[in-house]
């Protein structure tokens, strides 16, 4: 018998991954937790499923939570795949949500008597992207410590840094997962945002390779690192790599190339009028140069292969 | 079919004989879903570029090659030549005569300055035909692809050396042989004769660093001189037979491995300098 503790439970992602757990054996006992309430978490009704209501952020909650319910089930594994989505909010609240219960939950997982691996969600945008870097990310490379990314990056590679720096320093087992961005609606994608436009600007004489990444590949390579012993950093890729510009295609949106130093005012103007997430001082490097996860590592070691194409039908039916 | 593709068929059908574009059909990529590869290369790119370069070498540049047996089929190479130009005329050259006279055709990966994907348009053109930017994690996934790379030692050195000293090979990078030993990449030794006086360059305009260009070279003749271009292909080099790849990290080795190539490619310059009639034949 195994049970797994999921954090963002009630997020496309953590929504689906519970399902696919509850499937992978019959068996399985999984932990869901959110920040919502039973009846808003949408998590299908099952007997082995147990959803708890915890504001990550207190450490006290986060406490009960591992040494209360976590321990009756006999929680073996926590995959941690809560962050804040929004990149327009920032503030201690927000940093408390990325990093805070990230240091919290791994703080006490250390110390827990039945679980004996933590799983972490990062992004591949805590790579740093520029001319002199490789378009290619192995997992070696350079982090984005610019002072002056917006938090929403800088809470990524701080969590991240954070998970990495107990790798070998405790007997629990740390794999973590740099995935690209996941595009799909709530998931906090600004490539999502942005392609909801019918117009969708880019910067002028640039057309930059990105990597992306359905939902359900990104369950799959969970639920890959959920299953293994390994540990260490792995770049979890999607089946799809192309040019920005056939991403815009693909959705039947207009492009219209427009020079670089205009973006960051339209797209701001553009947030303040719509309502919308996509900040393009966000984006900036990857809207001019390319960068592509290598998954080679989570290939060999996880057994992950990137195999559902982004479905692009739906993010073109989604529009402002 | 989009206007970006619709451009790029009426340019090659255009440009290129049936021939032509039947052989550049062929050409494979490692592609990763969408007709493109990691790095951006797509065969309706590598189409453009020899269209765009397809007079030049056969009408201006009048290129002829020898020794195109000694190009490899497949598998990991790197090819290391001379450098000059004031613009890599001879990077363009050696690229269309690699992908015209190999079958089926191999279009390289010139390894570029960090300043060119900086440049607006340039960047997506060459990117679409194969240049990649010469990063260490680049080169690495691409011969760990088996991808044929060009490389040339000399750097901007080269490309802005002085016409007194066309022919001399100004200070050699030992990278190459570092790559060449860590991913058993064969080395292809080659000589390009005829661009070192297309296009002298007058004088360098300092402290213009606009998308990190190092200088901007000011060219003693409006547009390059219509030299004839000698690429002469020299038998592949395995470094990797004769050093072990633990070797790759010891400078002495290296300084050696890439001593080795510089002569060979230093031994196929003063061949080709004795073999021609003329600087325009």
């Amino acid at each position: 018998m195994s049970a797994v503790l999921v954090t963002g439970a009630t997020t496309p992602v953590g929504r689906r991954l519970v399902e696919v757990l509850l499937d992978s054996a019959e068996d399985m006992r999984v932990l869901a937790v959110g920040i919502e309430s039973a009846e808003q978490s949408k998590l299908p009704g099952h007997e082995r499923l147990t959803y708890e209501r915890v504001d990550l952020r207190r450490g006290r909650s986060v406490r009960e939570l591992l040494h209360g319910p976590a321990r009756e089930l006999q929680v073996e594994t926590i995959v941690h795949a809560a962050h804040h989505r929004s990149a327009s909010d920032v503030g201690s609240k927000v940093h408390a949500i990325n990093v805070e219960s990230t240091r919290s939950l791994l703080l006490q997982a250390e110390r827990h008597p039945t679980i004996r691996r933590f799983v972490f969600r990062s992004h591949v945008e805590v790579y740093g992207v520029r001319t002199d870097l490789p378009s290619v990310f192995a997992e070696d490379h350079p982090l984005n410590f610019s002072p002056d990314a917006p938090q929403w990056l800088r809470d990524r590679v701080e969590a991240d840094l954070t998970v990495c720096a107990r790798m070998g320093m405790c007997e629990l087992q740390i794999a973590v997962l740099r995935t690209s961005e996941c595009i799909a609606s709530e998931c906090g994608s600004q490539l999502f945002d942005y392609l909801r436009s019918r117009v969708c600007m880019r910067p002028m004489g640039f057309d930059p390779m990105l990597n992306l990444l359905s939902v359900e590949d990104l369950v799959q390579a969970l639920m890959s690192a959920t299953g293994s012993d390994a540990q260490g950093v792995f770049n979890i890729p999607g089946a799809d790599t192309l040019p920005l510009s056939t991403v815009i295609e693909r959705v039947r949106r207009l492009e219209v190339p427009v020079p670089g130093p205009l973006l960051r005012p339209l797209y701001r103007l553009r947030s303040l009028t719509r309502g919308t997430q996509f900040r393009y001082d966000l984006n900036a490097g990857r809207f001019h140069f390319s960068g592509v996860p290598d998954g080679t590592r989570a290939e060999r070691v996880l057994g992950y292969e990137p195999s559902y194409p982004v479905d692009w039908s739906t993010i073109a039916a989604s529009r402002l | 079919m989009s206007w970006r593709s619709k451009l790029a068929q009426r340019l090659t059908s255009s440009v290129l004989t049936r021939e032509q574009q039947e052989h550049v059909a062929k050409v494979t990529i490692d592609d990763a879903g969408h007709g493109f590869d990691r790095f951006g290369m797509s065969p309706q790119g590598v189409g453009v570029g020899l269209s765009l370069f397809r007079h030049l070498h056969d009408h201006y540049f009048r290129v002829k090659s020898y020794g195109t047996e000694n190009i490899p089929k497949s598998g990991a190479t790197i090819v290391v030549a001379n450098h000059s130009g004031t613009l890599p005329l001879d990077g363009f050259m050696l690229w269309s005569d690699i992908l015209l006279n190999t079958n089926p055709p191999r279009a390289g990966r010139p390894v570029a300055d960090f300043f060119v994907p900086a440049l607006p348009f340039i960047n997506t053109l060459f990117c679409r035909g194969g240049m990649i930017a010469g990063s260490r994690g680049n080169v690495h996934a691409a011969l760990e692809a088996g991808e044929l790379l060009f490389i040339f030692p000399e750097g901007v050195r080269g490309i802005g050396k002085a016409y007194a000293k066309r022919y001399q090979l100004q200070r050699w990078t030992v990278g190459h042989a570092e790559l060449a030993i860590r991913h058993r990449a064969l080395v292809l030794p080659s000589a390009v004769i005829g661009a070192e006086e297309a296009w002298p360059q007058a004088m360098k305009i300092k402290g213009l660093s606009a998308f990190g260009v190092p200088y901007l070279p000011v060219p003693a003749t409006p547009l390059p001189m219509p030299t004839r271009f000698h690429l002469h292909y020299g038998e592949p080099i395995a470094l990797f037979d004769d050093y072990p790849p633990q070797s790759a990290n010891d400078p002495e080795v290296l300084r050696e491995a890439a001593g080795r190539v510089h002569d060979a490619v230093e031994a196929l310059i003063e061949r080709g300098l004795e073999m021609r009639e003329g600087v325009f034949s």
